[in-house]
C-alpha cells in the first residue's frame, strides 16, 4: 500500500488507542446500544415495499436482525480473548456495512435520503462507535485454540456439530428470498466467519478436521445426502446443487492439471463438452444422428475414456510450453472444438445440439421420476443429485489418492521446478499427459451426466467463458485442495441464483471479482497451507508457477 | 487496560447478548408472516415470464417482459378476473440453457403460477419446456421459431413432444417458404444465394428458404456460412459475387446482416439482400443506411397500422411509459399473456384457492380458446402450433421498412 | 486471377488491422511478460472512444469535412485506449509485477471481461450495435476486376504510417532504445540508470495507442461497433504476435498480415472456408507454437528439457 495510506491508517490508529482503558469501553458499548437501538427502530419513513418491513420499529425485521447479530463479536473487545481485536474489528465493520448497504439501498428505492428513517443512521452511528472502540484495543495476543486438545470425543462432536451449523446456514440463506436481504445475509455471515477467525475458531476447526478425517468426512456426506429432504419438496435448489455438483466435479478435475501438475488449461471445458456429446449421442435422444445406444454404464466410462484421449492429444503439442503460452494454446483448442462442433452438422448438429435426451436409468429406476425416499416424496433432481453425491465422492477420492501418492509428488516437483524434475529422473513428458489424460478423463464423466441432466447439449455451452468460469472456481475457491473446488464451485454458481436482481451487471462482478481477488488474496478462500505460504512469503521457494514463463526467451 | 477485571467484561457482555437474544426472539413472530406485497384483498394468481433480461439479448428479453406486463395490467385494471388479481413474475434466463432450467425449476415450485410466457431463444426452451411440462405448466413461446419443439424430430411422423408447449410465432417450417415464393412469383429472382450464420435460427430459416426455392424452380448455387460475430464479409461476398446471383437470402440476424449488406454494396454486388423477421429492426436500416435500400424481410402477422388491435397495442404501450421499446417480439409476447388471461378468465371465477387441478384446466382452455390478438387471431392447432399464418414482406424504401404484401400462407 | 488478388487484397486490409494490434501485444509481452488478455477491449474502447467523440463532443458543422474529423477521432481513439492502458497497468497489473504466474493471468482476464462489461451497460446504448459514423465514402475504385474501397485505403495507408513511426521512435530516440534495453533484460537496464517503471507505462501506452488506431480503422471499414469485437480481434492479434516473434515489432506486423491473408485465401480455396474462419488462426497458432515457438523473427532459443 503506498506509503501516505499507510501513514493515514497508522495515524487513524493511534488516534484511537489514545481513547484508554475505561473511556475505550464505554464507546464500545455506547456503540452496542445504538447499533441495537437502530436496530430495533424503523429504517425507512414508509412503506414501499423493501423487505423486512422497514417501516415499523419495535423489531429487528429483515436485514437489521443482521446488525444485531454482528453486534455480538464487535463486543469481543470487553473481554480478555486472545484475537478480540481481530473479532470485534470484524463485527463492527460488519455492522457498518451491512447498515451502511441497506441505508443506501433505501435510499435508493425510496427516492432518496428522505426515504431512510433514524433507525438506520442510528445503526451505522452504532458501528462506527463499535469499529472506533475495536481499533483503539491494543493489539493482543494470537489465538492458541488450534493448540489445545479437548478429548476426541468432544473434538468428534464438535466437527459434527460444525457442518450441522453449516447445514442450517445454507437452509437458512436458500430460503431468503429478496436479493437485497440474501445480500446482508451473506455478508453477515462473512463477517462473522471472519471474526471467529480472529478469534481463532477457524483455525482451529482447520487443525481439527485433519485430525478427525472420518467424522468429517461422514457428517459431510450426511449433511450433503439430507440437503433434499429440507427442501420440503420444492425443487428448485436440488436443482441447482445438483448443477453445482456437476460443476464441481469437473473443477475437482481441472485442480488435477491446474493445481497440481501446474498446466494452466483455458480451454478445460472442451473436455466437458466431449464427454456430453458421447453421452448425448448414445442415449437414443430425440433429435439425435446416431443409431447407437448404450446403456448408461457403458455411456459414462465411454465419455470419460474418449475425453482423455482428447486430453492426451491436446496435450502432447504443449508439453515443451510452460505457463502464458500453454494456457493461450489450451484455450485456442478450446474454441477449435466449440467451432468444429457448431460446423459439424452430420455428427452433432451444428448450432442446434442435441436435445430431447431421455432422462437417465440404471436399470429400472428412472432418475427424472419423483420417488419415496425414506418416506419423503423427493422430486426427479434429487435423483441426480444423489447420483453427482456418487460420483463426486468417486472424483474426490481419486483426487486425493493422486495428490498423496507418488505421481502427486513427481507433479508437485513438476509445477515447482521442471528442469529439476527431469534431472532428477521425472518422467517429465509421462506425466505432463497423465495429468491431462486424467483431468480429462473426470470432465468427461461429469459431461456424460450433464448430458441428462440438462436434457440437451449445444455448442454454446462450451465456450471460454466457461472455461474461465471452472478457472475461477478453482482459483477462488482455493487451488490445491478439494474444498477449494467446491467452495469456489458453490459460489460461482450459488451466488447468481440467489442475487437473481442482480443478474445484469454479474459479468462486471465476476470480472472485478477476479481482479480483487488476485490483488488481496491470490490464494483463494480455503488455500492448502504450502499454497498460503508460498503467496504470503515471497523468497520462500519458489514455484514454477512463478517461475519465468513458458515460450522463448 | 479495560477498567475493572475482567468478570465485569464478561458480565456485560452476557447482559448485552441477552438483550440481542430476546429482541431477536420477538422478532421471529413478525418475521414468519411471509409475503411481500402487503395487499391482501382479493387473490393472487401469477403469470411467469422467462426470457434474457441481462446479456447481449437484453433488448429483445426485455420488450417480451414489458409485452406481458401490459397484458398483465390491463387484465387488473379492467377487472378480467372476478375476485384475482394477476401478478407478472419475471425470471431473467441470460439466454443460457441452464439459468433457463433454473427459472423454469423456480417458477413451477412457486404454486401461484399457472402460466408462462417465454422463452426467446429455441435452444433454452429446449431445456424449459421438459420442465414446466413436467409440471403441468402452460407454456407460450414469443419467438421459438423451431419446428420440433412442436412437431417432433421427425417431418414425416409429426409428434407433439409437450403438451404444454404452445407458440405464437410461426415456424421457419413456414417463414422461409413464404420467402421463397415471395422472392419466385414476385420478385422475380432466379438466381439466390444462401447465407446463414450458423446459428439456430438461422439456418433453420436458410434452409426451409433454399428448399421451397429449389421447388418453385430456382436456383441456389451455393449456401454459404458466416460467423454472427464477424465483421468483415469481404471474403466471402467476393466468393459469392463471382455466382452473379440476383439475390442473396440472409438467414440470422441485424447485426450481420446491415454489414453483409453495406459490404456487398462496397464491392459491387448491387442486389437486394432478403432476412426473416431476425432482420427487421430499425437498427438494419440505421447501420447499412444507403446499401440498406430495396432490402427485403418478412415478418409474422399483419403490419401494425392495419389491424386495430395492433394500433391499440402499440398506443397503451407508449401510454405505459416502459423505459425500453417492444422491439420485434412485445407484441407476440402480450398475445401470448392475453391468451394466458383469458383462460385464467374461464378457469378461476370457480375456484376459491389454487389446487393442482388448475394448472392443467388452464392448458385445456388455451389449446381450446382463440382470442383476437395484435399479431390476428390466436388460436392453436393440435401440435401447439398457431393457427394463423399470416406472414407481411416488408422491403427498405426511403430509409424506412414499408409493408409490400400480406399474405396467409397455405 | 482477379479473385486471387482480390482476396490478396482483402486479406492484406484485414492484416494491417490485425498487426496494429498485435504489436501492442507484443511490447507490454516483451517488456513485462504478461499477456495483456485485456489488449483486444483496449482496442475496442479506441472505437467507442472515437464514435463517442463523434457522436457527443464534434459540433454538427464539422462532421462534413473528413479531414478535419478524422484527425480529431484518431486522436479521441488513441488517447482513450491509452489511458485506459495505463491505468490498467498501474492498478490491475502493477501490483501483481513480482507474483506468480496465474495471478497476473488471472487478472487479465477479469480486465477483460470488466471492460467489457463495462462498455455494454454505460454507454449509451451499449447493448446493441453502434453505428459508426461514415467519414470515409463508402465508394471505392476498381482495377482489373479487383474492388478495392477508399476505406480500405485508408486502412493500410494508417495502419502503415503508424507502425512506422513506432518504428522509428523505437529505433532512434533515446526513450525508444530505453524500452529495447528494459525488454532484453530488466534488471540490467534498472543497474543502467532507466526508470524501468516509466519504460513499462511508456509500452502499455503506446500499445494503446496503436489498438485505439485500429479500433477508428474498424469503425470505418465496417461502420459499426459492439462490445464484443474485443474479443476475436484480441485472440487472432496475439497470434500474430507469436508468429511474428514475441518481442519483435515488426515482427508482429508481419505476423498480422500473414494471419489476414490466410483468412482471405482460406475462405476463398477452402470449401465451406467462411465458416471455418477464425479457426485458422488458432491451428496457424498452435503449429507455430509446436514447431518454431521463437516466431518467424524471434531470436533462436535453445529448448530446454
Amino acid at each position: 500500500m503506498s506509503p501516505s495510506v499507510a501513514a493515514l491508517r497508522q495515524g487513524g490508529v493511534e488516534a484511537a488507542r489514545r481513547l484508554a482503558g475505561r473511556r475505550r469501553a464505554a464507546v464500545t458499548l455506547a456503540g452496542a446500544a445504538l447499533a441495537v437501538a437502530g436496530a430495533n427502530g424503523a429504517w425507512a419513513t414508509f412503506a414501499f415495499g423493501y423487505p423486512g418491513k422497514m417501516s415499523l420499529a419495535g423489531f429487528p425485521g429483515g436485514a437489521r436482525a443482521y446488525v444485531l447479530v454482528l453486534v455480538v463479536p464487535g463486543l469481543a473487545v470487553l473481554t480478555r480473548w486472545p484475537g478480540r481485536r481481530a473479532a470485534a474489528m470484524a463485527g463492527s465493520l460488519g455492522v457498518v456495512v451491512v447498515a451502511a448497504g441497506n441505508l443506501v439501498a433505501i435510499a435508493k428505492q425510496g427516492g432518496g435520503l428522505g426515504a431512510v428513517a433514524a433507525g438506520a443512521w442510528l445503526a451505522v452511528a452504532g458501528g462506527g462507535l463499535l469499529l472506533i472502540g475495536a481499533v483503539a484495543a491494543p493489539d493482543d495476543e494470537a489465538p492458541t485454540l488450534a493448540e489445545r486438545t479437548l478429548p476426541p470425543a468432544v473434538e468428534a462432536a464438535v466437527v459434527a456439530a460444525s457442518l450441522g451449523v453449516v447445514l442450517a446456514l445454507v437452509w437458512y440463506g436458500l430460503g431468503v428470498e429478496e436479493s437485497s436481504r440474501f445480500a446482508s445475509f451473506a455478508a453477515a455471515v462473512a463477517f462473522w466467519a471472519s471474526a471467529l477467525a480472529g478469534l481463532g475458531v477457524i483455525g482451529w476447526l482447520q487443525a481439527l478436521y485433519p485430525r478427525h478425517r472420518t467424522v468429517t468426512l461422514a457428517a459431510s456426506a450426511l449433511a450433503a445426502a439430507a440437503f433434499p429432504f429440507t427442501q420440503g419438496g420444492e425443487a428448485q435448489w436440488i436443482r441447482v446443487f445438483a448443477s453445482i455438483g456437476i460443476f464441481a466435479t469437473a473443477a475437482i478435475g481441472l485442480n488435477v492439471v491446474v493445481g497440481l501438475a501446474g498446466l494452466l488449461d483455458l480451454g478445460y471445458i472442451a473436455f466437458f463438452g466431449v464427454g456430453a456429446y458421447v453421452a448425448a449421442l448414445t442415449a437414443g435422444a430425440g433429435t439425435t444422428t446416431s443409431h447407437v445406444v448404450l446403456p448408461y454404464g457403458v455411456a459414462i466410462v465411454l465419455g470419460a475414456v474418449t475425453a482423455s484421449i482428447f486430453g492426451v492429444v491436446i496435450g502432447a503439442p504443449t508439453l515443451r510450453l510452460r505457463g502464458d503460452y500453454l494456457a493461450i494454446v489450451t484455450l485456442a483448442f478450446g474454441e477449435i472444438f466449440r467451432i468444429a462442433v457448431n460446423n459439424w452438422n452430420s455428427v452433432t448438429r451444428g448450432p442446434n445440439g442435441i436435445s430431447r435426451i431421455p432422462d437417465l436409468a440404471l436399470g429400472h429406476f428412472n432418475l427424472g421420476q419423483p420417488h419415496r425416499i425414506l418416506g419423503v416424496e423427493l422430486p426427479g433432481f434429487a435423483n441426480y443429485y444423489f447420483l453427482v453425491l456418487v460420483l463426486m465422492a468417486f472424483v474426490i477420492t481419486a483426487f486425493t489418492r493422486l495428490n498423496d501418492s507418488r505421481i502427486g509428488r513427481a507433479w508437485v516437483a513438476i509445477r515447482e521446478d521442471e528442469v529439476a524434475a527431469a534431472a532428477m529422473g521425472v518422467n517429465t513428458v509421462r506425466l505432463k499427459l497423465l495429468a491431462f489424460a486424467i483431468g480429462a478423463f473426470l470432465a468427461g464423466a461429469a459431461g456424460t451426466v450433464d448430458a441428462h441432466f440438462g436434457r440437451q447439449v449445444s455448442p454454446e455451452s462450451y465456450s471460454f467463458l466457461q472455461s474461465v468460469t471452472l478457472l475461477a472456481a478453482v482459483v477462488l475457491g482455493g487451488m490445491g485442495t478439494v474444498p477449494g473446488a467446491l467452495i469456489g464451485s458453490t459460489l460461482l454458481l450459488l451466488i447468481p441464483e440467489k442475487l437473481r436482481a442482480f443478474q445484469d451487471p454479474r459479468l462486471l462482478i465476476f470480472g472485478l471479482a477476479l481482479i480483487l481477488m488476485m490483488r488481496l488474496r491470490p490464494e483463494g478462500f480455503a488455500p492448502s497451507r504450502r499454497r498460503q505460504r508460498e503467496l504470503h512469503a515471497e523468497g520462500e521457494g519458489a514455484d514454477a508457477l512463478s517461475a519465468p514463463p513458458g515460450g522463448p526467451r | 487496560m479495560l477498567g475493572g477485571r475482567s468478570a465485569r467484561g464478561r458480565l456485560r457482555i452476557a447482559v448485552v447478548t441477552a438483550a440481542v437474544i430476546l429482541t431477536a426472539c420477538g422478532s421471529n413472530k413478525n418475521e414468519t408472516q411471509k409475503g411481500a406485497d402487503g395487499s391482501g384483498s382479493g387473490k393472487t394468481v401469477k403469470i411467469g415470464v422467462i426470457a434474457p433480461l441481462s446479456g447481449p439479448l437484453t433488448a429483445l428479453g426485455v420488450g417480451i417482459r414489458n409485452g406481458a406486463d401490459l397484458a398483465v395490467r390491463q387484465a387488473n385494471e379492467a377487472q378480467k378476473i372476478k375476485g384475482w388479481k394477476v401478478v407478472l413474475s419475471a425470471e431473467d434466463d441470460t439466454g443460457v440453457p441452464d439459468v433457463g432450467a433454473n427459472a423454469a425449476t423456480k417458477l413451477s415450485d412457486d404454486k401461484a403460477v399457472v402460466g408462462v410466457v417465454g422463452t426467446l431463444n429455441s435452444s433454452v426452451a429446449e431445456k424449459v419446456a421438459p420442465i414446466l411440462n413436467n409440471n403441468h405448466l402452460v407454456m407460450i413461446s414469443p419467438s421459438n421459431t423451431n419446428p420440433s419443439l412442436t412437431q417432433g424430430t421427425d417431418p414425416n411422423h409429426k409428434a407433439r413432444p409437450f403438451d404444454y408447449y404452445f407458440r405464437v410465432a410461426t415456424t421457419d417450417a413456414i417463414q422461409g417458404p413464404f420467402a421463397a415464393n415471395f422472392a419466385y412469383n414476385d420478385a422475380k429472382k432466379r438466381n439466390v444465394v444462401v447465407i446463414d450464420d450458423k446459428k439456430t435460427y438461422g439456418q433453420g430459416l436458410a434452409l426451409a428458404f433454399k428448399g421451397q426455392f429449389e421447388k418453385d424452380g430456382g436456383r441456389v448455387p451455393t449456401v454459404e456460412t458466416v460467423e454472427p460475430d464477424d465483421k468483415d464479409f469481404s471474403a466471402v461476398l467476393s466468393r459469392v459475387k463471382r455466382f452473379n446471383p440476383d439475390m442473396i437470402y440472409f438467414g440470422g440476424e441485424y447485426p450481420a446482416a446491415s454489414l453483409l449488406t453495406s459490404q456487398a454494396d462496397q464491392q459491387g454486388l448491387k442486389v437486394p439482400l432478403m432476412g426473416g423477421d431476425g432482420i427487421y429492426d430499425p437498427t438494419y436500416i440505421s447501420v447499412a443506411k444507403q446499401a440498406a435500400e430495396g432490402d427485403y424481410a418478412t415478418s409474422v402477422g399483419a403490419p401494425t397500422d392495419q389491424l386495430p388491435t395492433a394500433k391499440a397495442f402499440v398506443d397503451a404501450y407508449a401510454a405505459a411509459k416502459y423505459p425500453d421499446p417492444y422491439s420485434a417480439y412485445g407484441a407476440y409476447a402480450y398475445d401470448a399473456a392475453t391468451v394466458i388471461i383469458s383462460a385464467l378468465a374461464q378457469v378461476l371465477p370457480d375456484q376459491k384457492s389454487i389446487t393442482d387441478e388448475v394448472r392443467p384446466k388452464i392448458r385445456q382452455a388455451v389449446q381450446d380458446g382463440s382470442i383476437d390478438g395484435v399479431t390476428g387471431k390466436v388460436s392453436f392447432d393440435q401440435f401447439g402450433d398457431t393457427t394463423t399464418r399470416i406472414l407481411t414482406v416488408y422491403q427498405v424504401q426511403n430509409g424506412a421498412w414499408k409493408p409490400l404484401e400480406t399474405e396467409e400462407f397455405k | 486471377m482477379s479473385d486471387l488478388v482480390q482476396q490478396l487484397v482483402n486479406g492484406t486490409v484485414l492484416g494491417a488491422t490485425f498487426g496494429l494490434i498485435a504489436i501492442g501485444y507484443t511490447m507490454v509481452y516483451g517488456i513485462i511478460e504478461l499477456i495483456n488478455f485485456a489488449h483486444g477491449e483496449i482496442f475496442m474502447i479506441g472505437s467507442y472512444a472515437g464514435l463517442a467523440l463523434y457522436t457527443y463532443v464534434l459540433p454538427g458543422s464539422w462532421t462534413g469535412n473528413p479531414w478535419v474529423t478524422l484527425p480529431l477521432v484518431l486522436g479521441a481513439a488513441m488517447a482513450a485506449s491509452a489511458a485506459v492502458a495505463v491505468l490498467a497497468e498501474r492498478l490491475a497489473y502493477r501490483p501483481l509485477r513480482n507474483a506468480p504466474r496465474l495471478a497476473p493471468l488471472i487478472t487479465a482476464i477479469g480486465v477483460s471481461i470488466s471492460l467489457q462489461e463495462a462498455v455494454r451497460l454505460f454507454y449509451p446504448g451499449g447493448k446493441n450495435v453502434a453505428a459508426f459514423p461514415r467519414i470515409i465514402s463508402s465508394g471505392g475504385f476498381t482495377v482489373g476486376g479487383v474492388t478495392v474501397p477508399w476505406t480500405s485505403v485508408f486502412a493500410v495507408v494508417a495502419a502503415v504510417l503508424t507502425t512506422v513511426a513506432l518504428d522509428r521512435f523505437v529505433t532512434g530516440t533515446r526513450l525508444g532504445k530505453a524500452m529495447r534495453a528494459t525488454s532484453q533484460d530488466r534488471e540490467t537496464a534498472m543497474l543502467m540508470g532507466i526508470d524501468t517503471d516509466k519504460v513499462i507505462v511508456l509500452a502499455f501506452a503506446l500499445g494503446g495507442a496503436l489498438a485505439g488506431v485500429a479500433g477508428v480503422i474498424q469503425g470505418i471499414r465496417f461502420i459499426s461497433v459492439d462490445f464484443h469485437i474485443g474479443f476475436i480481434a484480441g485472440i487472432k492479434a496475439f497470434t500474430a504476435a507469436v508468429l511474428g516473434g514475441i518481442g519483435n515489432i515488426r515482427g508482429a506486423f508481419v505476423g498480422g498480415l500473414v494471419i489476414g491473408l490466410v483468412e482471405a485465401l482460406a475462405t476463398e480455396y477452402l470449401p465451406q472456408g467462411a465458416a471455418w474462419k477464425d479457426v485458422w488462426a488458432f491451428v496457424v497458432l498452435i503449429l507455430v507454437l509446436t514447431f518454431r515457438p521463437e516466431g518467424l523473427f524471434g531470436e533462436q532459443v535453445a529448448v530446454r528439457a
